[in-house]
């Protein structure tokens, strides 16, 4: 048998090809997939959030883990999907039009993505447009917005304020961060949460789509 | 000893050190004596907290009985500003999101070139002598806590390879989005070295390059006045700076 408690280990240092390997080893014992992702990879996922906000790790183990951990959904996810099991929740990631920083926004979305979210990553400079075609294409019931630069933050605002003039504005949770962006702003622009951290993003999340 | 008309008192700028050479030439030709303190550039890579102490510090450093007003070449700064108090001198500020403003003259012509042209390092004398090296705000600096100033060799010898070609990707590769560097000349250049070595920047980089004219005129309103409100904040004394999260950017709260 596949020893899984070693999957904590591979995930919490990193190691993606670890990860993978043990991924198909406990798959091909008849370990089920949601098993798997649940008891074995999301509680390290939520362990590495913890050690990072208590600064025990940092950003370049953060994003080392989320690698990881994304290397081993690879191959879990197709399998999930076959079961009919739901992700926690489906959310649209983007900075918003005119803002191409986007190291946060990847962390974040990596982040959600292993907190068992289904991520549709928009990209960069992404139109408020392409928010709402997700939320009609994809089923999104999240959206997530990063604006590194006061200069974009009114964009926030915007994609807000198409979400209501589409009549979409009720069927989607927004949350959002970046750099610039504040409590007192998501507030004042009526976005459903803020956070400034990637790993609090994923409490967010879950809350927000509870 | 004969007491001179205007010998009054004096303006005190506190200015970010990007605009070296650009409040220097206004403050050559100012109506008004205007003494100046620079502060490094940098201060927005050090977090909001930082920057508005080290700013406060050099506002609690101004002598009231020497001078009558404090103008601050800074702009919003990433909310950098933020917090800042006025304590017995009204404080100047520039309604702007960051220098560019100041460099092309208006905040209407900043967010027409930013929007028609996302992706742009703009480039100044100050951004080309002044803007590389943080010095002691290195250590103290946002990317260098979230490590995304280590060199490639320093990733490699800390994570391994594989892991430090993604992580240098992903982190450290701050300008991977970008694609434009815009020189903007603002008139208080020596000769054509600085635009030569802007150019030669793009090249090496694979970048596009633009030359814009910048425009001093709201350098010298901020030196010179008229402080209209459109442009400027007047903080008064005893308030302090808070973001406004509209075109106005900035406002004073009690």
């Amino acid at each position: 048998m596949t020893d899984l408690s070693k999957m904590r280990d591979a995930l919490l240092s990193g190691d993606a090809n670890t990860v993978v390997s043990l991924t198909n080893a406990a798959l091909a014992e008849g370990v089920s997939p949601s098993e798997l992702v649940n008891k074995h990879m999301v509680p390290a996922l939520d362990e590495a959030g913890s050690k990072f906000e208590a600064n025990e790790i940092f950003v370049p183990e953060l994003l080392l883990i989320a690698r990881a951990m994304k290397a081993g959904l690879q191959i879990i996810r197709p399998l999930l999907a076959q079961s009919g099991a739901e992700p926690v929740g489906r959310v649209a990631i983007g900075t918003v039009k005119g803002d191409l920083h986007d190291i946060g926004k990847n962390l974040v979305a990596s982040m959600l993505e292993g907190g068992g979210f289904e991520v549709i990553d928009l990209g960069v400079d992404v139109a408020p447009d392409k928010f709402l075609a997700a939320i009609k294409e994809k089923r999104v019931n999240l959206i997530a917005l990063s604006a590194l630069l006061t200069t974009t933050m009114p964009f926030i605002k915007a994609v807000i304020d198409a979400l209501k003039e589409a009549g979409l504005r009720d069927q989607v949770k927004v949350m959002i961060g970046g750099a610039p962006v504040t409590q007192d702003f998501a507030n004042e622009v009526g976005a459903d949460g803020y956070s400034d951290n990637a790993n609090g993003a994923v409490g967010l999340a879950r809350r927000l789509v509870a | 000893m004969p007491v001179f008309p205007l010998a009054g008192k004096r303006l005190k700028l506190i200015s970010c050190e990007i605009f070296h050479r650009e409040m220097c030439a206004a403050v050559a030709q100012a109506a008004r004596p205007v003494d100046i303190e620079f502060l490094p550039k940098g201060l927005h890579d050090i977090g909001q907290q930082a920057m508005v102490q080290r700013l406060q510090e050099a506002v609690d450093r101004v002598n009231a009985d020497r001078y009558d007003t404090i103008l601050l070449g800074y702009a919003l700064c990433n909310n950098g500003i933020c917090g800042l108090t006025a304590r017995s001198l009204p404080i100047v500020i520039p309604r702007a999101h960051d220098c560019i403003t100041l460099f092309l003259g208006s905040h209407a012509r900043y967010l027409d070139y930013f929007n028609d042209h996302p992706g742009t390092y703009f480039l100044t004398t100050g951004w080309l002598e002044r803007g590389g090296d943080l010095g002691e705000l290195q250590q103290l600096s946002i990317p260098h806590q979230m490590g995304m100033d280590l060199s490639f060799d320093e990733l490699v010898a800390r994570y391994g390879e594989d892991n430090a070609r993604y992580l240098y990707d992903q982190l450290c590769d701050t300008l991977r989005n970008y694609g434009r560097y815009a020189w903007i000349e603002m008139g208080v250049e020596p000769d054509g070295s600085f635009e030569n070595h802007a150019r030669q920047a793009a090249a090496d980089r694979g970048w596009s390059f633009e030359k814009i004219h910048g425009d001093m005129s709201l350098i010298r309103r901020l030196i010179d006045g008229p402080w209209n409100e459109r442009e400027f904040l007047l903080l008064p004394p005893g308030q302090h700076v808070a973001p406004s999260h509209n075109d106005s950017l900035i406002r004073a709260e009690p």
